[in-house]
């Protein structure tokens, strides 16, 4: 018995796809809050076992679900705090396999806005560096892959951003960042990937980069951003043919991603978003498609 | 002012989280199987008498009478000894490190690595059909074997009753011409492994290396090159090392290729080849059930899969006759109509829908599923660290992994024919709403493959390491529960299994108290 799966997604599809991110170009003004909470829906049942694209009929469609927690506070006008905490549940639609919930990890981000200055008469320019990490916040299982509801890896990671706002209420950002990730521990004392067997129950964990270029229109109600994005892990090995995935893999993957963020007039301070993603190619992840939707209220201090 | 420190606190803060964070990131793992240099406590010098396992005396194969250490073939090989300690190269010397922890338990970890590797059913045709690995096709897609729980059974017990029988055999020369090593003989060569009065020819290095290539390369042919080389480097690593010279290599690697040839007859002619089955064979096992009563084994795979080795239960055992191997089956397990049936399947789906983290990690523990070196690999594992700890000699070591794996082989032998014979449906074929926390096996239920493999090899290693009794027995209980944790046995299943496997296992214990080797 096998069974595949991919979705180091997981660890990040829950920070990339909302406004107001550790890997957007927006800050939240001094003493604001927002907050609220977001709801994920990613499925797929064609996935890329190493190079090569199938699906698996011991697992059919499957989708994860998550509803995260997000905050975001301005301690400064240049300088916030990102934090965010999903309850992550897995289920796959043919097979015996069972699925798996929990909450996944707490991940909190610092952003500090280097930089913002008109940098044209058509628009300013800001730079802003996030440094981010993550701690799993419960003990879950990450050797069931794909119904592991993450990697169970701590992890850190530095991030460059780079966002160009114009007068006529576009805008474009390009991102960019390295992850270091933890040795994950797994309840078996002997494992095979990448081709060798380690003879423990650590698992080294490659360093992963990722870029992404959004731009879209901005206006006080109204944030509509339209993005490209790739993750590359930089190192692990493939799945093989007809194995499970593991948890080391190499999870590469490029996605296309767009939502929309409105404000409402009644109640003010309260904002609606939704979004869509799909995994246009990859390697050792699913073709997945993510809608996600959420709420949030901005509080001032 | 307030604002102005912050711009430069706040990125160092940053940079900082990050660079300590990472910092924190170990990206080495630690091995838990480490090999110290192999110093035996005992050089087992008698073991040219102990009982073989397939070989009719140790002096099956002859080996030539070496040259004296003072005849000038002789110094010459020692200057050419001297010359490659003179240049060793970064390499060679790891070489020698590595080689030092043993070749029993090193071979041994490399077959458990093989056997990871290749333990992965066939993918699928397009049209639903399993292509069948095959030895004659074995670089195709799928590879050949699928190191399947049986296969690796089989294929542990040959490589490790093969060293065993050629090591017995190479103590009998060693001792017919005690020839001692050169580090030994020559002060101007180093000891850069342990070097023990053991006579050195033939080299127990050598013998080890020829034997095990030769039935690795029927065993997992598609791995031919890297077991080559890695037979290689051992020779090496015996000669760079001072432990042995070009003669007592060359007379040892000749020694373990011959007995290989024993048991290479033997596997060619144990029933393996026809252990896959047929069509009329998997139709004419549930047409039984039924005509019982029962409700058959159906595959839960999508497209369904032909069951793992129908004809396994047939492949020769090591210890029990054929007509042993059906006397000793197993009880019949509780009719899928019955009361108690029902019972156990409702323990079952209690039991995944409630599971604890704790009861997840241990079906994780034992899962020993895809990709891994299998349940009886788990076990060698157990015991290499226990072989390591009583530092054995070469050839008792291979004695230990021998009977360990024969029983187990027999465990599987009797386990397989129990399970085709009962062709009993797993838990989530009765209930489809149980799901299972782990991979679900391909073939039936009763009994349990893990419970008959733990049992087996717990009576066998507490004979071997009373002292370890208490814990193999613990192990032996935490494997067969996981697979009630894992929602793929009923608790039938585990207790028959454990039953089985202890009568089975008494038939090797039997063996080793008689092979004079105590």
């Amino acid at each position: 018995m096998f069974l595949p799966r991919p979705l180091l997604l997981l660890v990040f599809a829950a920070v990339s796809l909302r406004a107001q991110a550790p890997d957007d170009g927006l800050m939240m003004q001094r003493k604001t809050l927002s907050t609220g909470v977001m709801y994920m829906h990613d499925s797929w049942n064609e996935y890329w076992e190493g190079g090569l694209k199938r699906s698996n009929g011991n697992i059919g469609t499957v989708t994860t679900q998550s509803v995260t927690w997000v905050g975001h506070f301005g301690l400064t006008d240049r300088v916030s705090l990102v934090g965010e905490l999903p309850y992550v549940w897995t289920h796959a639609s043919q097979g015996p396999l069972h699925g798996l919930s929990g909450v996944q990890d707490i991940a909190i981000a610092l952003k500090y806005r280097l930089l913002n200055t008109a940098f044209t008469e058509g628009g300013t320019l800001s730079a802003i560096v996030v440094g981010a990490v993550g701690i799993p916040a419960s003990n879950y299982n990450p050797d069931f892959l794909p119904l592991s509801i993450g990697s169970a890896s701590r992890r850190a990671s530095g991030r460059f951003t780079l966002h160009f706002e114009s007068k006529a209420d576009w805008f474009i950002d390009g991102s960019a960042a390295h992850t270091w990730r933890n040795n994950v521990n797994l309840d078996r004392a002997a494992y095979f990937t990448n081709g060798q067997l380690y003879l423990t129950n650590q698992v080294a964990m490659p360093d992963v980069f990722d870029w992404k270029v959004s731009t879209g229109f901005r206006k006080k109600r109204v944030f509509i951003p339209v993005s490209i994005s790739q993750q590359r892990t930089l190192g692990g090995g493939d799945i093989r043919r007809q194995d499970m995935p593991f948890v080391s893999n190499r999870m590469n993957f490029t996605k296309a991603e767009a939502s929309l963020m409105y404000g409402l007039t009644v109640p003010t301070d309260l904002a609606v978003q939704i979004g869509a993603g799909r995994i246009l190619s990859g390697r050792n992840v699913g073709q997945s498609t993510t809608i996600t939707a959420g709420v949030f209220h901005t509080f001032h201090f | 002012m307030k604002l102005s420190r912050l711009r430069i606190v706040l990125p160092a803060a940053i940079s900082c989280g990050a660079v300590l964070f990472a910092a924190g990131c170990d990206n080495s793992v630690h091995l838990t199987e480490v090999l110290p240099p192999l110093d035996a406590v005992s050089l087992d010098a008698n073991a040219g008498t102990w009982r073989m396992i397939l070989l009719t005396a140790p002096t099956q194969f002859a080996v030539a009478a070496p040259a004296a250490t003072n005849s000038a073939a002789y110094v010459a090989e020692l200057s050419a000894i001297k010359s490659a300690q003179a240049n060793l190269t970064g390499a060679q010397r790891q070489a020698i490190a590595y080689w030092s922890g043993g070749g029993v338990l090193r071979w041994n970890q490399i077959v458990r690595g093989l056997v990871a590797r290749y333990n992965l059913p066939p993918a699928p045709a397009v049209d639903g059909t399993y292509p069948v690995p095959s030895p004659e096709n074995p670089f195709g897609d799928p590879s050949f074997p699928f190191a399947n729980p049986a296969y690796a059974a089989r294929a542990y017990s040959y490589v490790s009753t093969a060293q065993a029988d050629a090591l017995k055999s190479a103590w009998y020369w060693k001792y017919q011409y005690s020839r001692p090593s050169p580090a030994k003989v020559d002060n101007g060569i180093s000891a850069l492994m342990p070097v023990s009065d053991l006579p050195s020819y033939p080299s127990e290095d050598a013998v080890l290396s020829g034997v095990t290539v030769e039935m690795l390369k029927v065993l997992f042919p598609a791995a031919v090159e890297e077991i080559t080389l890695k037979a290689a480097e051992q020779r090496n690593a015996a000669l760079w090392s001072g432990k042995a010279s070009a003669s007592d290599i060359a007379a040892g690697l000749a020694l373990g290729k011959s007995v290989a040839t024993v048991f290479l007859a033997r596997a060619s002619t144990d029933g393996m080849g026809t252990a896959g089955g047929s069509t009329a064979l998997w139709k004419s096992l549930a047409d039984a059930a039924i005509a019982r009563g029962e409700i058959p084994w159906v595959s839960q795979e999508s497209p369904a899969r032909p069951p793992m080795l129908a004809g396994f239960g047939q492949v020769k055992a090591w210890m029990l006759t054929p007509a042993q191997i059906i006397t000793e089956r197993p009880a019949p397990p509780p009719s899928t109509s019955s009361a108690q049936m029902a019972q156990e399947l409702a323990e079952v789906k209690q039991t995944v829908d409630h599971l604890t983290r704790d009861q997840l990690a241990i079906a994780n523990k034992w899962n020993d599923g895809a990709g891994t070196y299998a349940p009886p690999g788990h076990w060698n594992d157990i015991t290499a660290e226990y072989v390591r700890d009583a530092r054995m000699s070469e050839v008792r070591a291979a004695r230990v992994f021998a009977l360990l794996n024969m029983a187990m082989q027999d465990a599987a032998v009797g386990c397989w024919e129990s399970k085709f014979f009962y062709f009993n449906p797993r838990p989530s074929q009765l209930d489809p709403t149980i799901k299972t926390p782990i991979g679900l096996p391909n073939f039936p239920s009763f009994s349990s493959g893990h419970s008959t493999f733990s049992a087996a090899a717990t009576v066998v290693l507490s004979y071997l390491f009373p002292a370890g009794a208490e814990n193999f027995a613990a192990m032996r209980d935490e494997a067969a529960i996981s697979r009630l944790y894992g929602g793929i046995h009923y608790r039938s299943d585990i207790e028959g299994g454990k039953a089985h496997g202890a009568r089975i296992g008494a038939y090797t214990v039997q063996f080793a108290q008689q092979d004079l080797a105590n």
